[in-house]
């Protein structure tokens, strides 16, 4: 069994939590307290120099990056399987909302929010429009599909449904765009285990920026 | 017909896809979309690319974007044999890993050092910016440390991805003699088909940023 290094707020632990259950694949959890500095650590640094959560290992070898974990646990345990499909266009699409949501979406929340959670800055303009922007993306790219890379779930939803679920903690309103809407649900009701793997940590996020905030 | 590129040299992204490419050796039809003159916004492009972003890829009317999506999809697509972009799932889950590394931070730390540069009237490198992309070389720094290429002891399209980005800040004369693989590294990468073509659109690139800076 795959051992998961992870933090339940963790939006892209989260991601690795909804791929698994899908999967049904059980995964050895492994709480990393970042607080105390657990992840800088010598025994961490060696599985992953670049101390993040999500980190696994799975029979000795350590990945990091919630996105490359997720896909290759689909080629390990469950090849084929339309989560991330093999024909190289239905791929590419996948890999590209993968990179979209990395690059923009939650890039572009990350840059609005957490200087705010962390750092007790202001709330920036220009940025909160850079969120908005991505958004009105995304929005765009589900236009007239269920899901964001066609028909079918994929880990692309997954990986975005962990990123978007975590603007709950802001002041962005996303369920203002229709089609973002009509997704946010569909994912909810049919990523399998959704509450379990992404809900309670979602909660868990929720109250830490709630406590980070007061300070 | 072969795959037709659209294109903008200065762009590091864009000349990921195309440093891939040309490893590939996938012949490839390039149409220049000047950013500068914001040809990303005609009615034309949008309607292949709501994202307007380059460097987009047209395969035979099949669309997409994203520079590290487009790398993997040529080199599963018309890859020789597999050695860019290895089937071997451990191997394929690396090269994606340090894919992710490139897209969430080291690129993002050379944009967020030059995009104010460029466009929004900034003229020197605060000292924060500066430690970032220090430490996230140290983390690429590492990786090499551990094997001659970015992901193992051949090329990969994780190579030409990382290597696009850093040629951009190198071409702004970034000191990085505090990292001796990387700079063992760069002298590897001269070896790469495309090189020159690359360096030329990391000069220019270079340029744009250092006629704004304070010297
Ligand atoms: N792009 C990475 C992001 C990972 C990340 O930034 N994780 C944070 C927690 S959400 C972390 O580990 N921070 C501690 C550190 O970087 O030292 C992924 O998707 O896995
Ligand atoms: N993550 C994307 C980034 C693409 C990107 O941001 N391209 C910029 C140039 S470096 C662009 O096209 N900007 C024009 C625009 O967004 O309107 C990739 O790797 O392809």
């Amino acid at each position: 069994m795959p051992d998961l290094y992870y933090v339940p707020g963790s939006a892209p632990c989260r991601a690795v939590l909804l791929t698994a259950r899908a999967l049904n694949i059980n995964l050895n959890l492994k709480l990393v307290d970042l607080h105390h500095g657990e992840h800088l650590k010598p025994e961490y640094l060696k599985l992953n120099p670049q101390h993040t959560v999500p980190t696994l290992v799975d029979d000795g070898f350590s990945i990091w990056e919630s996105r490359a974990i997720i896909t290759y646990l689909v080629n390990k345990y469950a090849k084929g399987n339309p989560l991330y499909p093999e024909d190289p266009k239905a791929r590419a699409l996948v890999d590209q909302r993968l990179y979209f949501d990395i690059g923009t979406l939650y890039q572009k929340f990350s840059d609005y929010f957490y200087p705010q959670v962390f750092g007790g800055a202001p709330a920036d303009k220009e940025k909160f429009t850079g969120v908005e922007n991505a958004l009105k993306l995304l929005d765009t790219f589900l236009e007239g599909q269920k899901y964001c890379a066609g028909n079918n779930l994929t880990v692309a939803d997954l990986s975005l449904i962990a990123s978007v679920s975590s603007l709950e903690a802001s002041d962005v309103n996303f369920l203002k765009y229709p089609n973002i809407k009509r997704w946010y649900e569909t994912v909810k009701s049919t990523a399998p285990g959704y509450e379990e793997a992404n809900g309670k940590g979602l909660q868990a996020f929720k109250e830490l920026v709630k406590n980070m905030m007061k300070k | 017909m072969s795959p037709k590129l659209y294109h903008f040299p200065i762009s590091g992204p864009s000349r990921g896809a195309l440093l891939a490419a040309r490893s590939i050796g996938v012949p490839i039809e390039i149409e220049i979309v000047d950013l500068f003159k914001k040809e990303q916004l005609k009615e034309s492009f949008l309607k292949i690319n709501p994202q307007h972003c380059i460097p987009t890829l047209d395969d035979d009317g099949f669309v997409m974007w994203e520079s590290r999506a487009i790398a993997s999809y040529l080199a599963d697509k018309y890859g020789k044999d597999d050695q860019l972009y290895p089937k071997d799932l451990k191997r394929r889950a690396l090269v994606n890993q340090r894919l992710y590394f490139d897209s969430s931070s080291l690129y993002v730390k050379i944009r967020a050092i030059c995009f104010p540069i460029i466009f929004l009237g900034v003229t020197e490198i605060q000292q924060n910016l500066k430690d970032d992309l220090n430490s996230t070389l140290g983390f690429l720094d590492q990786f090499l440390s551990e094997s001659k290429w970015v992901a193992g002891d051949n090329v990969t399209i994780a190579d030409t991805s990382i290597y696009a980005s850093l040629s951009s800040i190198l071409a702004v004369g970034w000191d990085i003699s505090k990292f001796p693989n990387i700079l063992r590294w760069v002298q590897q990468c001269e070896s790469l088909p495309g090189f020159a073509e690359n360096e030329e659109g990391a000069k220019a690139f270079g340029e744009a940023v250092k006629k704004n800076l304070k010297q």
